[in-house]
């Protein structure tokens, strides 16, 4: 007995979907939309405060140094590409193929923390010594803080994945992931543009 | 619980033992289910609100007459600022949220919301925040720097001391819970609605909290911004807001009212939804003009982000920017008129039944209109400059949050409370507590115009004989008073009918969206079998002989997902288990928010606990849980 009649029987349903079919996916591009927006604030910010001073950075202030955030930005950029192939092996349900490239991931993410450190010295001011100096380091904090958590998180899956309670969800879930990448290194380059390229013409 | 009717109670059985919590304490505390989370929200954000209308009342015993010495200037401060941070971020914006988090996955046929253990969170992280700052108001250290803590005054500087912190961390923890749940809306509404459920068919309820929530996700983060800057300048001593150092005062402004304007939508908008569906329901017809109520919903969220300087003319910004936000505020008048007349062609096409609800939609319109037209007012450059800081601003932002937001949101509790509870709250008492509620408030509210046009600046805790004030605050007080008879009746309804009100039913109004479908309270599971909808009013459209999904399975947690644009079935997806973990991350989270204001070695000592729970959380332990229920079966 049974209120109504089958109009749509879902037996026969897929259990696990990749990109917007997923639920992860949109709950990853909300979160996407959130960060996003701080870190735009952020750099609205930056520009804001830049129309309190006549030169930028201000008087006495190095410049940033180049050397180590070009490292990472590039190395960054460089990153999709591994980040792709991550994506195309979940989608194929390559095990192996998911293993590898989330295992380079991590050991990317520790790499790109490290460097993280080299920036916040490359930025040549404090935090405390002006206005410049305190927005500089909350933009590359903020994202920073972002890096870590995706660091961490990359670690526990990549350990995770080594074990053998491995499902089909779990390939799309190396799927978002991935997708959550493109967002954390595509913002870095608009950043790195803003933070250490900005006080060069502005 | 018994089955639904018609509802086989082999399958029943089936779908509670995988769906309801564990019984006591345990099962409370780890608590996944939305309607749990959801009335726990709901009751929560209403104890705030009756802690934000004590601070009200305290300040109004102490402004009843000229130079009364009841409570300091210092207190007071800290009444103010308390009762503003309640009012917004610990009440409205927080219930709303839950109502959306209750109703919502019962509107759209599913389960449960899309993230469970992050909707766990968000209550408890939300929780949390909200009692911090009462402890410290009880500790005579809550912030006094008004519900905006404007810098300089919070900064620094002048505000030595951690009431400005305490107040920085509440906003973070409530912006936290709220964000969660801004997410939890928009996936629960694209991805899992019953198939049929086409966005054009969805109730204008649930198209109001899928605008909130996009509302949230673009608006929250500029306070958190705000809040996280304003640490920082405290804590580390960045210059962010120190001119002195080439930080920036207005910037704050700037960033906190571009939260701070949508702010208001976003507890108007869910009530606009409200509205609709009590409208709709008490004149037996759906709401007149839908595409035009879904694309005005969708122009107030936009519009309601290019408003946030008309808080600021008096800051001295450019004329054209100003003449620009004027325009844009006048603006914000047209959808909000399509809406009003769209619902008047609704009841005058309909039957209408002048029900509790109804009543208070009734009561919505006046209220809200009143305030709505002071708003047009302050809205023009030259006016404001006048009235800004006096108590017409006070009286216009109670008239559009008490009407625009309080009115619906009572009117929505006697609409669903016999869903929530199984019972009918009392027409009688109910209509008692709309006639004092609508007369309290227009008698606290309605002086302030005159106080403010005679002067009477906001933020004084007293004044003097001679300014001739006292008559009008004394009637003030007075309408304050029936204010609280009137939710002392509320109050009394809810608790009388919980246990005496008549028997509800599953559809006691005849009312037309899926809620309605299934048992008072609904079973743990909410729907035996996932619907079809076949129409915007999905049970008044629907077929004689009720269709429905079937292949969902039985024997362990499985949800439905569909097409983001007409909700066609996609896949089915393995729902996770309740579990404690997101109770032991939000204690986490407290743990290294709260620490962070007295020491930024707080994130060094927080960040320990909070990275454990978050590896406990994510670590999937579903499928030994999914061994365990079918050994359970087997046996």
């Amino acid at each position: 007995m049974r209120t109504g009649r089958t109009l749509i029987d879902v037996s026969r349903l897929p259990t696990a979907t990749f990109g917007p079919r997923d639920m992860m996916w949109w709950g990853t591009a909300g979160f996407i939309m959130i960060e996003g927006t701080t870190l735009f604030i952020c750099a609205a910010t930056y520009f804001y405060l830049r129309l309190n001073f006549g030169t930028w950075p201000p008087q006495h202030t190095l410049r940033p140094s180049l050397l180590w955030p070009t490292v990472q930005v590039v190395l960054m950029a460089l990153s999709n590409g591994p980040n792709l192939l991550l994506q195309r092996a979940a989608r194929a349900l390559d095990l192996n193929g998911v293993r590898r490239w989330v295992l380079l991931e991590a050991i990317l993410c520790v790499v790109f923390v490290a460097l993280r450190w080299q920036e916040f010295l490359s930025l040549n001011v404090r935090w405390d010594a002006n206005a410049y100096g305190s927005i500089a380091w909350a933009t590359v904090g903020l994202h920073a803080t972002l890096l870590v958590l995706q660091a961490l998180e990359t670690l526990v899956f990549t350990t995770f994945l080594f074990s053998d309670r491995i499902e089909e969800k779990h390939f799309s879930d190396a799927y978002d992931s991935a997708f959550y990448w493109y967002f954390m290194t595509g913002s870095w380059v608009v950043l790195y543009v803003v933070v250490f390229l900005g006080p060069r013409f502005m | 619980m018994t089955p639904a009717v018609g509802v086989d109670p082999g399958e029943h059985a089936a779908l509670e033992r995988v769906w309801r919590d564990r019984t006591g304490l345990w099962g409370w505390l780890t608590s996944t289910e939305h309607k749990s989370i959801g009335k726990r929200y709901i009751i929560t954000a209403f104890v705030f609100f009756l802690l934000g209308g004590l601070n009200a009342g305290l300040m109004r015993a102490q402004l009843a007459r000229p130079e009364n010495g009841l409570i300091g200037p210092d207190r007071y401060n800290q009444l103010f600022t308390v009762h503003g941070t309640t009012m917004m971020f610990l009440f409205a914006v927080p219930i709303m949220t839950a109502m959306g988090l209750y109703f919502v996955p019962l509107m759209v046929g599913a389960r449960n919301v899309a993230f469970p253990r992050l909707n766990a969170y968000g209550y408890w992280v939300y929780l949390i925040g909200g009692t911090f700052l009462y402890v410290q108001l009880l500790l005579n250290t809550g912030p006094d720097t008004g519900w905006f803590s404007y810098v300089p005054l919070a900064g620094p500087g002048f505000s030595p001391g951690k009431r400005v912190d305490t107040w920085a961390q509440t906003v973070t923890f409530t912006e936290i819970a709220a964000l969660v749940g801004a997410v939890e809306l928009i996936v629960t509404i694209f991805k899992n609605r019953a198939p049929g459920m086409s966005l054009n068919r969805m109730p204008l309820f649930v198209w109001a909290m899928l605008v909130m929530a996009f509302m949230i996700l673009f608006a929250m983060p500029w306070v958190a911004s705000a809040t996280l800057f304003l640490a920082m300048d405290r804590l580390i001593g960045t210059h962010l807001f120190n001119p002195a150092e080439g930080g920036d005062a207005l910037l704050w402004q700037h960033l906190f009212w571009f939260f701070g304007h949508p702010e208001v939508y976003i507890i108007f908008v869910p009530a606009l939804g409200m509205v609709s569906e009590i409208v709709s329901t008490f004149t037996r017809r759906p709401v007149f003009g839908y595409p035009a109520m879904v694309l005005s919903l969708i122009t107030t969220g936009f519009l309601s982000f290019s408003l946030w300087v008309h808080h600021m003319f008096v800051t001295g910004i450019p004329e054209l920017g100003s003449s620009f936000f004027t325009a844009a505020s006048f603006m914000i008048a047209i959808p909000t008129g399509i809406q009003i007349f769209c619902w008047i062609a609704t009841i005058w096409a309909g039957r209408p039944r002048l029900t509790v609800p109804f009543l208070f939609i009734l009561g919505f319109v006046v209220t809200f209109m009143i305030g709505g037209f002071s708003g047009v007012m302050i809205a023009s450059v030259p006016y404001d400059q006048q009235a800004h800081d006096t108590y017409f601003i006070v009286a216009h932002l109670h008239y559009v949050l008490l009407g625009g937001g309080v009115f619906p949101l009572f009117g929505a509790f006697y609409f669903w409370y016999p869903k929530i509870t199984g019972r009918l709250l009392s027409e009688r008492l109910g209509r008692w507590h709309f006639a004092l509620w609508f007369i309290g408030v227009n008698l606290t509210f309605f002086p302030m115009h005159l106080l403010g046009l005679r002067g009477m600046p906001r933020r004084v805790y007293t004044y003097l004989p001679e300014t001739g004030w006292g008559p009008l605050n004394l009637l003030a007080t007075i309408g304050a008073v029936i204010v609280v008879l009137s939710v002392v009746l509320f109050l009394v309804n809810v608790a009388l009918s919980r246990w005496k009100g008549s028997e509800a039913g599953e559809n006691p109004w005849d009312a037309p969206t899926l809620e309605w479908g299934t048992t008072s309270p609904p079973p743990s599971y909410n729907f035996a079998y996932v619907p079809v909808v076949e129409g915007r009013s999905a049970l008044w459209d629907r077929s004689p002989d009720h269709p429905v999904v079937t292949g969902l399975r039985t024997d362990m947690r499985e949800v439905l997902v569909t097409t983001l644009l007409d909700a066609e079935p996609d896949h089915r997806h393995r729902h996770p288990q309740s579990t404690v973990w997101p109770l032991l991350t939000a204690l986490s989270t407290g743990v290294l928010f709260i620490t962070l204001v007295y020491t930024p070695w707080g994130l060094v000592i927080g960040i320990v606990p909070l990275t454990i729970s978050f590896i406990g959380w994510g670590w999937p332990t579903e499928r030994d849980h999914q061994e365990q229920l079918r050994e359970e079966a087997a046996a």
